[in-house]
């Protein structure tokens, strides 16, 4: 395997992925707060409630489109990039993705259309029933992808079949209901509903700002903000059982997000704030620790240890060796199908991943040629290998997490002043909103961030190393995928942006005193920002 | 006689909803937990436009909307 | 037969199934896309052009990526090592379906002259190109392709992607899905637009639906002198699903046509194919647009069956190591995971169609271009 060419596809993926998760919370949560706007309009009967959802819903539209133009790329790379993970995985993963395209994005893209289009061909009940499908799907849609990731980060479900080389599916329910799964879909949606809420929020402070569309801002801020402050509540909470759910499962990641070199001792074990990780000397620069905090923080216990990165780096050792064995008798197993072979096979199984990662430093990665002599070098390396990037970890979830907490603050001044008419007043909040609305997308990246960096090295963790995984591609190959996406890829962030801020400036058009009458013919085409869809 | 057979029906789907709590309680309690969470939030922002509709009107009357 | 086998067949029958349902939707929008520049001379045209499909496309577009999840769930070793070995086309093909979805949301939101005749140039390109590359994969297919195997089942590629796109048997196959998408498309224009984009789509697919019976036509000639696939050895369609150690396979000048002297039904395939494809230019030429479609669809029904029966079982095959040729028997799932994904389909699938039928439904009606010009929702 050419390391050039894994590490250039784990470059384009991460690219592509990060690309595509700027638009993809947005949706998330625009959906169901264009739903509860339509559902005001629907039990109030007020315009104004129907000029939100449409104007909201415009600004939704552009977002819409470049996250579904991205999301094909996603599903695309796992075989064009990663032919191998698709084999050895492809029998649990590609389940959920099929189910998500099923489920879910054909109810959400078949619906969308007619929640822009369907205006006037559906009753209003009937419109809001569909705008609540848009939300369901696009949510579903979440739900599948983060099964399908929560198997990579926690597989259950699956045995390895030594006959066909790849993980198979035993338990559909133990995927879905995996626990890892379950956090992790609650944790994204409901950060894409702070993310929604953020930018409604955001734009409607920039209208109270320059005082604008006063009637238009201040409601949306009300909706936004109260939708908010129990949403950024409730991402921290989940953001807590995820922190939980690693520690259980995910030792290496957990202790690399914490930055823990040596094995805690309780029930004293300090949080670290702050730190400057090393990853090379494996130690903390100007620590700032915060003692009997770390214990009930993620393990929600006094008493148990959060074993550390160098005694993690000892076990990798033991179940290097194991592996090595592993590999080694499913090798000899798969060129004379020899029952003794597959016993021993059966014997190390669990630790046949270790063997695989133990493969990329073994004299030409040929598990065959290692000696008394090398292994120990082999064996040091790859348990070094083990270990994510501290740095990025530590620094990833201390960010995401300081922002998880700005949003709570920020909402919960926003719902208090707007509850109480007073928001005006309060200029300093509008613009704290009005800059905030990047925060949230750079948190969900942060987040990302953690969750599939701290993975490493693993695609499935324990089971596939990452190296293993990608296509065996040529560096010219790359080279010319990675140009296009760039190029494509900027071009429509330019696109974007330049829409978005064109009609987050123009704002809704105010509708003169007389209200149009639902469905009204051409007399409503004079007010552009308004105008009623108008077939026949 | 409508009555009686709307109060069955909304005792069935009462019935329905408990036995679906329970298992999903259970099996799924953080999906669970979004299901009930995600109708929370939507309905809380919604109460709020509702309540600022209200604030309005009152204002409009002369009387202090209060909070 | 065993169940296995079953189950594997009729994943076989699903995977064409869906193969068809993309052709036809997603074809369909393609075909617009491609005609856009000629049927509309104008802005207003265009724009109009655009919004027959406009409240559709995103569902079509959904044919697609369900394509690639249900290849990848039913197919997993298929969908790894044709992604994989088609590398530049399949990224080609990529980049021209990420540019539609951002078209049509950008193009009518910005009057400016030069920024709309850009996306209608990215229409064009992001409607022929995908379907040019759908079909020329069918093509590169039939002719087996340059891979192998190592001991972990990773997949090797043994020739350059040059000959993907430069290979004139693929070249037909996709200018006859291209023909396919345009006589499907401008059936759809038909349908819902009104003079002047009316004669002009009325002029193209009818055109198309000949030139596609032409080129079919010429491809079943030509397949006669194109290298088959058969096997040699014994074959066990309940066999653990996997690459390395099949049965022998040969490679035989006009392979493909045995399983059509075995089985002289099939021959209903490749002649409802040609008749649908004449019948739809007879029908759309009698201003018959609806009937047009239909025709247009089992146009797809006979040309992507007749390619599926004639490599049955082979999906993939492999021309340097045939033994390694992915097949219906080889190159599927686990048990479990076929029949998960037959429960979830069962129930899904028949869902879709209903919704999507309801939609159109909803939404029918001709688009003419004051409406569009002066709605500000519309693309």
């Amino acid at each position: 395997m050419d390391h050039g060419v894994v590490d250039l596809s784990r470059l384009q993926f991460a690219l592509t992925a990060l690309y595509h998760f700027q638009f993809v919370p947005l949706t998330l949560g625009m959906t169901f707060l264009l739903a509860a706007m339509e559902t005001v309009y629907v039990i109030t009967g007020k315009q104004i409630y129907k000029d939100m959802t449409q104007f909201w819903g415009k600004l939704f539209g552009i977002n819409f489109a470049i996250g579904v133009a991205t999301g094909l790329t996603m599903e695309f790379e796992f075989g064009t990039n990663w032919s191998m993970y698709s084999h050895f995985m492809g029998d649990v993963f590609g389940a959920p993705l099929a189910i998500e395209g099923m489920m879910a994005f054909f109810l959400e893209s078949t619906f969308v259309g007619l929640m822009f289009f369907g205006w006037n061909r559906l009753s209003r009940g009937g419109h809001l029933a569909v705008t609540y499908l848009v939300a369901l799907g696009s949510n579903l849609s979440a739900l599948w992808i983060l099964v399908a990731n929560g198997f990579m980060q926690d597989p259950v479900g699956a045995t390895f079949n030594p006959d066909t080389m790849r993980m198979e599916f035993t338990n559909f329910a133990a995927l879905v209901f995996s626990e890892d799964a379950q956090a992790k879909f609650v944790h994204t949606s409901i950060a894409g509903f702070v993310t929604g809420a953020m930018f409604v929020m955001g734009i409607s402070a920039y209208y109270m700002l320059r005082k604008q569309h006063r009637e238009f801002a201040a409601r949306s801020f009300r909706m936004a903000a109260l939708f908010g402050v129990i949403s950024s509540l409730a991402v921290v909470t989940l953001g807590d059982a995820l922190g939980r759910l690693d520690y259980l499962v995910q030792p290496t990641k957990l202790a690399a997000m914490e930055g823990i070199w040596h094995t805690t001792t309780p029930p004293s074990a300090p949080w670290t704030a702050f730190a400057i990780p090393d990853d090379v000397a494996q130690k903390n620069y100007a620590e700032i620790n915060i003692p009997y905090v770390l214990g009930p923080l993620v393990a929600h216990s006094f008493t148990t240890a959060v074993p550390g990165i160098i005694d993690l780096e000892q076990k990798a050792k033991v179940d290097t060796v194991n592996g090595i064995k592993a590999v080694m008798a499913l090798h000899q197993y798969s060129e004379d199908k020899d029952p003794a072979a597959l016993a021993t096979f059966r014997q190390y199984e669990q630790t046949m991943g270790y063997g695989f990662l133990a493969q990329r430093y073994a004299p030409d990665q040929d598990l065959s040629k290692l000696t008394a002599d090398n292994l120990p070098a082999v064996l040091d390396r790859t348990a070094r290998e083990t270990i994510p990037n501290v740095f990025v970890e530590f620094w990833g979830f201390r960010l995401m997490v300081a922002c998880g907490f700005a949003f709570v603050v920020v909402f919960a001044l926003g719902a208090y002043y707007s509850l109480r008419n007073k928001l005006e007043t309060q200029r300093w909040l509008l613009r704290a909103s009005m800059w905030a609305i990047p925060l949230p997308i750079i948190a969900c990246e942060y987040g990302w961030i953690v969750a599939e960096n701290g993975r490493q090295p693993w695609t499935v963790y324990g089971w596939l190393p990452t190296y293993m995984s990608a296509s065996s591609h040529t560096v010219g190959y790359m080279i010319f995928s990675l140009i296009g996406f760039v190029l494509l890829y900027s071009a429509f962030i330019a696109a974007e942006l330049y829409l978005m801020f064109k009609f987050a400036r123009l704002g809704p058009t105010e509708h003169a005193a007389p209200k149009p009458v639902e469905g009204a013919g051409p007399a409503t085409f004079s007010r552009p920002g308004y105008a009623e869809k108008s077939w026949q | 006689m409508t009555r009686l057979l709307q109060l069955i029906g909304l005792a069935a789907v009462l019935a329905l909803s408990l036995l679906f709590a329970v298992v999903a309680g259970d099996y799924a309690p953080w999906y669970f937990a979004w299901i009930v969470g995600t109708v929370m939030i939507v309905l809380i922002a919604t109460c709020g436009a509702v309540l600022f509709e209200t604030q309005e009107t009152s204002r409009a009357d002369g009387r202090d909307a209060g909070f | 037969m065993e169940l296995y086998a079953i189950l594997k067949l009729i994943w076989a029958g699903l995977l064409g199934i869906l193969l068809i349902g993309l052709g036809v939707m997603m074809g369909m929008d393609m075909g617009v896309g491609t005609l856009l520049r000629f049927v509309g001379r104008n802005d207003g045209e265009r724009r109009t052009a655009l919004n027959i499909i406009g409240p559709h496309w995103e569902g079509n577009q959904v044919w697609f990526i369900l394509g690639g999840g249900a290849i990848f769930a039913a197919f997993p070793t298929l969908y790894a090592t044709s992604f994989s070995t088609f590398y530049v086309v399949m990224i080609l093909l990529l980049f021209s379906m990420i540019m539609r979805p951002v078209a049509f949301e950008y193009r009518s939101k910005v009057p400016g002259n030069t920024w709309r005749e850009t996306w209608d140039w990215a229409f064009l390109v992001s409607g022929a190109l995908p379907m040019i590359i759908y079909g020329a994969a069918f093509g590169n297919v039939l002719q087996g392709v340059g891979f192998h195997f190592d001991w972990t089942a990773q997949y090797h590629q043994d020739e350059s992607f040059i000959w993907y796109l430069l290979n004139p048997f693929a070249i037909l196959c996709g200018l006859l899905s291209l023909a396919l998408s345009i006589q499907q498309g401008g059936a759809m224009l038909m349908l819902r637009g009104v003079k002047p984009i009316y004669s002009r789509a009325r002029t193209y697919a009818s055109a198309a639906g000949l030139i596609a019976a032409v080129l079919f036509v010429l491809g079943g000639v030509w397949i006669q002198f194109i290298r088959g696939f058969v096997f040699t050895g014994t074959v066990n369609p309940a066999m653990e699903s996997t690459p390395l150690g099949g049965p022998a396979v040969a490679m035989q000048t006009g392979a493909w046509m045995h399983n059509f002297h075995a089985m002289p039904i099939l021959w209903v395939l490749p002649i409802l194919g040609v008749a649908s494809m004449v019948l739809t230019s007879v029908a759309l030429r009698a201003n018959k647009p609806g009937l047009g479609w239909w025709l247009g669809a089992l146009s797809w029904v006979g040309t992507i069956g007749t390619a599926g029966v004639a490599m049955f079982p082979f999906l993939m095959p492999s021309t340097t190591n045939p033994a390694q040729s992915l097949t219906v028997w080889n190159a599927t799932s686990s048990n479990y995971t076929l029949i998960c994904m037959l429960i979830v389909a069962g129930i899904f699938v028949p869902l879709i169609i209903c919704y999507t039928a309801w939609c159109f439904s909803v939404m029918r009606g001709k688009v003419r271009v004051e409406d569009v010009v002066h709605d500000e929702h519309s693309y």
